[in-house]
């Protein structure tokens, strides 16, 4: 399939003015305008992290991570890029949780399932973070977070074609490793 | 198409992406309030003045190479003319003393008139001098040509923070 550079700007949403103007909010002293960047952008987060560390640390790190970008804000130059900047944290802090802990409790953890439906869950989502990099990520904030391909690529400032590329090989590779012929 | 709907939930839906959509979708995001402590200040944006600081001292870099540049010019243009204008010591022996007096009277009157102007007289330098001063100002137009391209590059990186973004996109 050809994507041409017109297809790709159509489908990327116009969602940087509503950040530009949150963060200058924020930067005048508006605490809320935070709280609404939080709730755009904490399911980004947390699949981010999900791709990455434990589910039971997940969410501790979204609120560290967020309380960082807080602090942090000022250090922002390109308001419209608070997306990518607060992507690229989480995947550094993802990084400095595993250099702290041991990789063999985090799967034991992760494979413990309160019913079948999750510990199905939890068994999927293994699979796809035993994928690379790349692909682990944008199939986690699509199957899981429920994005778009668009709204992955402007939330995280990848270009459109490679979250394209990304989520399709991403998908072959997890449908080879899931035996798809068996059934879920 | 089975592959826009992976790509943006659009056409036909494909069977297998619903069925992980359903299971996987167990584990989205729980939306809970922020917990930002109340001691915190508020913040204020701290203004880089990088940039100013920048443009200041190229502006001033600027204007150093600029002055020496005129000072070696101006000596340049100085020295040639009083070379032409003094007489050589075998031209001075030929010819009368009469003629060697008019022939300073011009550049005495010039002297004169330059300071009745108020302007201070040229100094004079020595070849050995108007070389060094040559090297100095070859070395201050490096220097200003070094600080140019740095401050470029350092201002495209500022202006452009989106080009950090890498593309992520991995054969696996």
């Amino acid at each position: 399939m050809y994507v041409t550079a017109d297809m790709l700007l159509m489908e990327q949403p116009q969602e940087t003015a509503v950040e530009v103007t949150l963060v200058r909010a924020v930067l005048d002293g508006d605490r809320d305008g935070f709280a609404r960047l939080y709730d755009l952008y904490a399911p980004l987060v947390h699949g981010i992290l999900l791709a990455r560390v434990p589910r039971a640390e997940v969410d501790d790190l979204v609120q560290d991570i967020f309380l960082h970008a807080f602090k942090k804000l000022h250090t922002l130059r390109d308001a419209a890029a608070f997306g990518p900047w607060i992507a690229m944290i989480a995947r550094n802090r993802a990084v400095d949780f595993h250099r702290r802990s041991k990789e063999t409790v985090e799967i034991n953890d992760d494979l413990r399932g309160s019913d079948t439906h999750d510990s199905k869950a939890a068994e999927i989502l293994e699979l796809i973070r035993s994928l690379p990099e790349a692909y682990r990520e944008t199939l986690v904030l699509r199957l899981v977070e429920g994005m778009t391909g668009p709204e992955i690529a402007s939330r995280t400032g990848l270009t459109a074609a490679s979250v394209r590329v990304n989520l399709h090989r991403g998908m072959k590779l997890l449908r080879e490793r899931l035996g798809f012929m068996e059934g879920l | 198409m089975k592959e826009d709907y992976l790509w943006d939930k659009t056409g036909e839906p494909d069977p297998e992406i619903q069925q992980l959509e359903e299971i996987l979708g167990t584990l989205r995001y729980q939306p809970k309030p922020l917990e930002l402590p109340h001691d915190l200040p508020a913040l204020r944006q701290r203004r880089n003045h990088f940039p100013l600081v920048a443009i200041a001292a190229s502006v001033l870099l600027a204007l150093l190479a600029a002055g020496v540049w005129l000072r070696v010019r101006t000596q340049d243009e100085s020295q040639p003319k009083q070379a032409s204008a003094a007489p050589t010591p075998a031209a001075v022996d030929e010819q009368p003393t009469v003629a060697k007096k008019s022939a300073e009277e011009p550049t005495k009157q010039k002297i004169e008139q330059v300071r009745k102007r108020g302007l201070p007289p040229l100094p004079r330098y020595t070849k050995r001098e108007r070389e060094e001063a040559l090297a100095a100002k070859q070395q201050v137009m490096l220097a200003l040509r070094l600080a140019t391209e740095k401050l470029s590059l350092v201002h495209k990186k500022t202006q452009n923070p989106s080009n950090q973004i890498k593309n992520q996109h991995r054969a696996g």
